[in-house]
């Protein structure tokens, strides 16, 4: 047995020209493939897929709340007024029905420009495992229509450009960032070892009518978290990510993006010190109270300090950090108003998820905590948002779509 | 030339049937809130692993040819794999186990996007990370492992219990 494995092992070593055939082999095949076992898929499970729970939303400056989410194969956005009680007919973003990334931390994202644009960012993903690109479309008319679909970034190679995070800016310049592999792939093909992916950014100074970068925040990003931006006053824009720091220490760094590309000084934020080869699937949030103090949520799981965390960002530290709800408790979220700071996330029971928050009044240093919603089916991450001072976290779940409720 | 060429055209197509063969013959059931009670009774009296991952896992990529080399070395050992992602990714997960071959060992996906109630079943602690992998001894008493197994260790363990696992 052991004599054959080595010989086994000889010839896999042997063979990479092969393997290479093999992989264009492939992927002529795997039409058909997939189809077979996409026909398997139905008669095993028994229905056609739903619609992925993944969204998004966010509040425009006349207090209208819009949500980004997939209908019907779509990206779609609707549009409530009345803070999320009702909800008009989703408008179709791409007007082709396409997959989109979904799962873990992947979703449609939105954001809202200074003069009510809705920007609207998303990832396909490509042929190849990992792949996908980011796309942006806009609506200048109040979400009524959408503009072509467009590709964010310039590089077009068929590579992990994925997790979009999306911000406008005080100027109304438009950040997209992303979770990208070229100096990974770059680093093989000279048979090299690269840690993690990098984070790369685009800027638009039209409004998204176009996008220049491809700017580099970042390298040795972890490979599927989302990345959390906060646009600052002075245009640039606050990023924090999960990263992975010699040798392989998921912690959270921070850094800042600015208008014209350069990339500001990188800082450690989080110093939890988890030392794994992992996909947490659970990427940070940060937002920023009156202050100008920086407040985070973030996942960690050493061993004996695992969960969902919240504390104050500071240089070479974390101020006030605890525990966030139970041993349940994930995908957190946070949002600021002046000093006052809340946080969403979610918990399940063994029958049931339960959608729990904690408000601070004074800057993150007392807390209380509310239970929002309960949920017996399934149910996407939470998100905090703001409006007029008051906060309101928008939940998509299977038995109420896009579910959103006041904090008390 | 033309010969030549001929000869690869047929040499490609017998290789798609063939990997359409495959393909078809990988089976994975569905994993519901009772599988996991399933698989213990499944594997009752003996040892057996554990591991789940998703195509969006970049370590769980890595951690399949591990699988591959410790089923032909320990052959009785079973390993059972269970994909988390969703019923609609079926076709994506095959392909991934085509292109990143883990030997024959057991499949599972996720039957439904509940996935925190899945997950529940399997350990309240699990937060959805991967790859995520449980050893269970003779007793079914868990070692769990978030993220990229390290072979030595693995392998110590498939040592130690592999002789009860037949």
């Amino acid at each position: 047995m052991n004599a054959m494995f080595v010989r086994m092992n000889k010839m896999m070593k042997s063979l990479p020209r092969c393997f290479a055939l093999l992989g264009v082999l492939l992927v002529f095949c795997a039409p058909t493939a997939a189809q077979h076992a996409g026909h398997h898929a139905m008669t095993q499970t028994g229905h056609a897929a739903r619609p992925d729970l993944g969204a998004t939303a966010a509040f425009d400056a006349r207090g209208v709340l819009w949500a980004a989410h997939k209908d019907n194969g779509h990206v779609a956005v609707s549009r409530s007024d009345d803070t999320g009680r009702t909800w008009s007919k989703p408008v179709y973003v791409n007007a082709v029905a396409e997959p989109t990334d979904t799962g873990g931390d992947a979703r449609p994202k939105m954001a809202i420009g200074a003069s009510g644009q809705l920007y609207v960012t998303w990832t396909r993903p490509l042929a190849k495992p990992y792949t996908g690109e980011i796309l942006f479309s806009r609506s200048v008319d109040e979400g009524r229509s959408f503009s072509p679909v467009m590709t964010v970034h310039a590089d077009r190679q068929q590579i992990t450009h994925r997790f979009d995070a999306i911000t406008v800016n005080k100027q109304g310049q438009i950040f997209v960032a992303w979770i990208d592999k070229r100096d990974g792939i770059a680093a093989a093909r000279l048979k090299k070892g690269y840690r993690g992916a990098a984070v790369y950014y685009a800027v638009s100074d039209d409004h998204g009518a176009s996008f220049r970068g491809d700017y580099k925040l970042a390298e040795h990003s972890c490979e599927c978290c989302r990345i959390a931006l906060l646009a600052q006053d002075d245009g640039s824009v606050m990023a924090l990510w999960r990263h992975v720091f010699a040798p392989n220490i998921r912690d959270h760094a921070l850094a800042r993006l600015t208008p014209d590309g350069r990339a500001g000084t990188l800082r450690r934020a989080t110093f939890d010190d988890w030392r794994v080869d992992v996909c947490p699937h659970h990427g940070p949030s940060l937002a920023q109270d009156a202050a100008g103090r920086l407040h985070a949520v973030w996942f960690t799981q050493v061993a004996k300090n695992s969960g969902v965390f919240y504390g104050r960002l500071r240089e070479g530290g974390v101020e006030w950090q605890r525990r966030v709800g139970g041993q349940t408790a994930e995908h957190a979220d946070l949002a600021v108003t002046g000093n006052r700071v809340a946080l969403a996330w979610k918990e399940f029971d063994g029958e049931r998820s339960r959608l729990r928050a904690m408000i601070s009044d004074d800057g993150g240093e007392h807390w209380r905590e509310h239970e929002l919603a309960v949920t017996a089916g399934a149910s996407d991450q939470p998100r905090v948002l703001v409006r007029a001072g008051a906060f309101h976290v928008f939940w998509n779940t299977r038995r109420e779509p896009l579910l959103t409720v006041p904090l008390p | 030339m033309i010969k030549k060429t001929l000869h690869v055209t047929f040499a490609v197509l017998a290789l798609c049937f063939a990997v359409n063969a495959y393909a078809n013959h990988i089976e994975i059931k569905p994993f519901d809130t009772a599988s996991m009670e399933a698989i213990h009774a499944q594997y009752k009296g003996r040892p057996f692993v554990l591991s789940f991952w998703a195509t969006t896992c970049d370590p769980c990529r890595k951690e399949m040819g591990l699988w591959r080399a410790l089923k032909l070395r320990y052959p009785s050992m079973p390993i059972v794999l269970v994909a988390t992602d969703g019923p609609a990714d079926q076709a994506a997960v095959t392909a991934f186990l085509m292109r990143y071959n883990p030997g024959p060992v057991q499949h599972w996906m996720f039957a439904d996007e509940f996935t925190e109630r899945l997950r529940y079943t399997v350990d309240k602690s699990w937060r959805g990370e991967m790859p995520r992998t449980y050893f269970f001894d003779v007793a079914h008493a868990a070692e769990a492992h978030s993220g990229l197994l390290e072979r030595r260790p693995v392998e110590q363990w498939f040592v130690r219990h592999s002789r009860r696992a037949r």
